[in-house]
């Protein structure tokens, strides 16, 4: 039996919301120990977003946070506390990493900034993430995945030519930033190795957005070409598209890419390949509404997953639209234990998304625990990984150092 | 010879790449971390080689796509569907500490490169294969593309207008998920070896990246049955049961603006924005007394509220240019909105230009040098890559075929069989 990747690793969390926490999933879900601060003075947006189980929201409700914080261990810590800081220096001492998604200059308010933790602990990697940067006009920015997302050009690239853009659904930037941030922590614990040495990233999510539509940038840079929208098209390739299917709103995306997919996307829907208009690609991309109208009219009134395994079957890539409900059910996604199903105490059994898309032949991903309720592991942690006694550990939750409920005055509230 | 940049992050590990498309991008950002990579591509050229071209030449060696994802790799060329090519693919493989391949599943077994063979000239070998459904399961033989496996993964559903067809982002993303996954993928088996001794295989699921970009719509699903329904420019409010808008014209141009109530920073943001709308007579008193975080909490949203909030925001909106929304009142005010940005826009933006993101890379074949988007992540402070640019067609042949023993002889007559 091998050992699980990163076990040993210990990370401790400040971060919050979507970027942070699934960058430190991906070890998580690899066997690495990592303790998610938070104080019930200031929690995570996602406690109060939903889905909440009855639609009820509750601070530890909510499934959208679970789904990033599956496998962590959870701690509370006023970092505003007086003798916040100390503790948190323990936390640091302890842990070979440190996540956090302040506003820039907070930590520094905190005196909890790399520049002051690394004199205390060089070794310690320091992973800061950020809307726009730790410096700079806009470092004060305040955002989120959707906005920046906007802001770096996948909205006007998104929807039709004849309609405002049609941005990408959710916050966009936070599915692709946290590969780059996991990909940077594995590679600062390998020069750790080599070195000794700790290693502030400092993420931009602004910044690691412009590698997901580099080209764009380089063709108006070279060119002065400024990209749009143009609905599901790509210059290379007809018929390209979604096109509707019997049933309430089902949808079918085939995309013919080579003359051998045409001459099998005809063999399928009877069209006639050899037709001058369609003959080439280049008569294809001319005619391509005329074209577009005639595979809708084929897959109108035929059901999505049945054009799939047709066309499947004749080799030409094809897919049904799923829906949230088919994503749930899909035979492939089950396979590869996409989805966990675990009890939460207050959620109630829940399907755990894996963070990591990939499976280590030897060494696969595994959720194995639900996401932690609010301080559920102060015991542990504190006391075990800490080593706090239970005097220690009584006096800090006496002074509110350690909190275990909402202030007097506040009220929770939910966002979405 | 391997050319390192400034400051490697990790040990120059040898990496054999041979993926396609977006899928290049994990090369990339190993290579940017310092790796050694080498993009190998058919003696005729990769298919990767494609638009946009540098002033809009078509021609392989100006490709602004093969150029931005393939800088700071070295390149040579390879036929590894002949069995000659495979056997020096293989001499290759065992100086090489990880493979990534993008081809459909099964073509690498089939050309006799499988995990079990690779193991057998590089016993520690990581193998690290993207494929559009991954290595197992009932869709792993799936023909794919980009669009396909943006459908199968559930993200197109929840995109676009309700009248329509679901669209994607018009820039082909999935493959580009895949790949910087597949970046992800081996450092986490690099690091296994290095406790362990022991290479594996990693495998990628494109569906499964699409999968994750999903927001909490599946958890809707799962938890409450609430199937979503795309309504384009907006944001689901799943607690209240209402939608909100997120995409408002200004004077010229669009603007994306995030209104929810509740919890900060969402609060504060309404707040600034109604006292900015006041301060042009453009705020009645109702707006103004409205309580963002009582009144706006999304259990005590109702689709009427929301949509009379809006529509005093929109009229608002479409006096003040994006320049000015965003100067003024994103950056100033810090109200949660975003000009919708474009290529040009990002060029041109300030925050960019003071970060020095952007890095100039000599082309010497153009007499040219061009900018690219800069390192990902700054390391200690700075930026942790210069860039060398993109291979030209097998420019590195000579060197690495060198290094794994093969005469200028051989090569000379690889190259008239036409292997390299």
């Amino acid at each position: 039996m091998t050992d699980k990747v990163f076990e040993g690793i210990k990370i401790v969390e400040f971060a919050w919301v979507a970027v942070g926490p699934q960058t430190s999933k991906y070890l998580a879900d690899h066997g690495a120990t990592v303790v998610r601060v938070e104080s019930h003075t200031h929690f995570d947006l996602f406690r109060g977003t939903s889905p909440f189980p009855q639609n009820k929201p509750g601070i530890d409700r909510s499934m959208f946070y679970g789904k990033y914080n599956a496998d962590k261990y959870h701690a509370t810590l006023n970092l505003n506390h007086p003798t916040g800081r100390d503790i948190a220096l323990r936390f640091i001492q302890w842990a070979d990493i440190l996540t956090e998604s302040f506003r820039p200059g907070t930590m520094n308010r905190w005196q909890l900034d790399y520049a002051t933790v690394s004199k205390i602990k060089p070794k310690l990697i320091y992973f800061s993430t950020s809307m726009q940067g730790q410096t700079g006009p806009s470092k004060n920015y305040a955002g989120v995945g959707s906005l920046i997302a906007a802001l770096s050009g996948f909205g006007e690239i998104s929807g039709w030519p004849d309609r405002m853009p049609s941005p990408p659904y959710g916050a966009y930037s936070d599915y692709f930033c946290q590969r780059f941030a996991a990909t940077m922590l594995i590679a600062a614990l390998e020069r750790r190795r080599r070195t000794g040495k700790g290693m502030w990233i400092e993420q931009s999510q602004l910044e690691t957005s412009v590698y997901f539509n580099a080209p764009l940038v380089m063709d108006y840079a070279a060119n002065g070409r400024v990209a749009t929208r143009n609905g599901n098209r790509l210059p290379n390739a007809a018929p390209h598209g979604v096109y509707p299917c019997a049933g309430d709103d089902r949808w079918v995306a085939i995309a013919v890419l080579s003359e051998e997919q045409w001459t099998a996307f005809c063999g399928v829907t009877g069209m006639n390949a050899y037709q001058v208009e369609f003959k080439t690609l280049s008569d294809r991309k001319q005619n391509e509404d005329k074209l577009d109208e005639l595979v809708c009219r084929w897959t109108a009134g035929r059901d999505a997953f049945e054009i799939e395994r047709l066309m499947q079957t004749a080799g030409v890539p094809c897919n049904a639209v799923e829906k949230n409900a088919d994503l749930l059910e899909d035979e492939q996604l089950k396979q590869r234990n996409f989805y966990v199903r675990l009890n939460h105490p207050q959620i109630g059994e829940a399907a755990f998304q894996q963070q990591a898309d990939f499976i280590l032949s030897k060494t696969p991903r595994e959720v194995s625990r639900p996401s932690p309720c609010m301080g559920e592991h102060n015991e542990y942690v504190y006391k075990e990984l800490l080593g706090m006694t239970d005097d220690e550990l009584a006096e800090c939750i006496a002074s509110g150092c350690i909190t275990t409920e909402l202030p007097p005055a506040a009220r929770f509230s939910a966002n979405l | 010879m391997y050319r390192n940049t400034n400051s490697p992050i990790i040990s120059p590990y040898r990496i054999l790449d041979l993926t396609e498309g977006g899928c290049m991008i994990g090369g990339r950002i190993l290579a940017d971390l310092g790796a050694d990579v080498i993009k190998i591509e058919p003696p005729a050229g990769s298919l990767s080689r494609i638009a946009p071209f540098y002033h809009d030449k078509p021609d392989p060696e100006k490709s602004l796509y093969w150029f931005a994802y393939n800088l700071n790799k070295r390149g040579i060329t390879l036929d590894i569907s002949r069995n000659e090519g495979r056997e020096i693919f293989k001499k290759l493989a065992s100086t090489a500490d990880v493979v990534i391949e993008s081809f459909e599943h099964g073509v690498m077994q089939q050309y006799g490169l499988g995990y079990e063979d690779l193991v057998k000239t590089q016993p520690d070998i990581i193998l690290t294969s993207i494929a559009f459904f991954g290595q197992s399961g009932p869709k792993a033989k799936f023909k794919g593309s980009d669009l396909t496996t943006w459908a199968s993964g559930g993200f197109l559903f929840i995109c676009g207008e309700p009248d329509r067809a679901p669209t994607w982002i018009g820039f082909p993303q999935a493959s580009l998920h895949a790949g910087s996954e597949a970046a992800t993928g081996t450092m986490t088996a690099l690091w296994h070896r290095l406790n362990t001794g022991e290479g594996q295989q990693v495998g990628v699921s494109m569906q499964e990246c699409v999968v994750a970009c999903t927001f909490n719509t599946p958890e809707m699903w799962d938890l409450n049955r609430v199937e979503f329904k795309r309504f384009s420019q907006g944001m689901n409010i799943g607690t209240g049961g209402v939608r909100t808008t997120h995409v408002y014209q200004c004077k010229d141009g669009y603007v994306l603006m995030v209104m929810q109530g509740g919890v900060e920073p969402f609060v504060s943001s309404l707040r600034a924005l109604i006292t900015w709308m006041a301060e042009d007579g453009m705020a009645e008193d109702w707006l103004k007394e409205m309580d963002w975080a009582a009144d706006y909490d999304a259990s005590k949203l109702t689709q009427e509220k929301v949509d009379r909030v809006e529509a005093a925001v929109a009229r608002f909106l479409l006096t003040r240019t994006k320049q000015d929304l965003y100067d003024n009142g994103a950056l100033k005010r810090r109200i949660l909105l975003a000009p919708m940005g474009t290529a040009k826009d990002l060029c041109e933006n300030e925050q960019l230009k003071a970060r020095d993101f952007w890095m100039q890379v000599e082309h010497p074949e153009l007499g040219d040098t061009l900018q690219y988007p800069g390192s990902f992540v700054k390391v200690d402070g700075k930026g942790m890559t210069t860039g060398y640019r993109a291979p030209l067609l097998g420019e590195h042949n000579a060197e690495i075929y060198r290094e794994i023993g093969l005469s200028a002889d051989g090569l000379d007559s690889l190259k008239q069989s036409g292997v390299v």
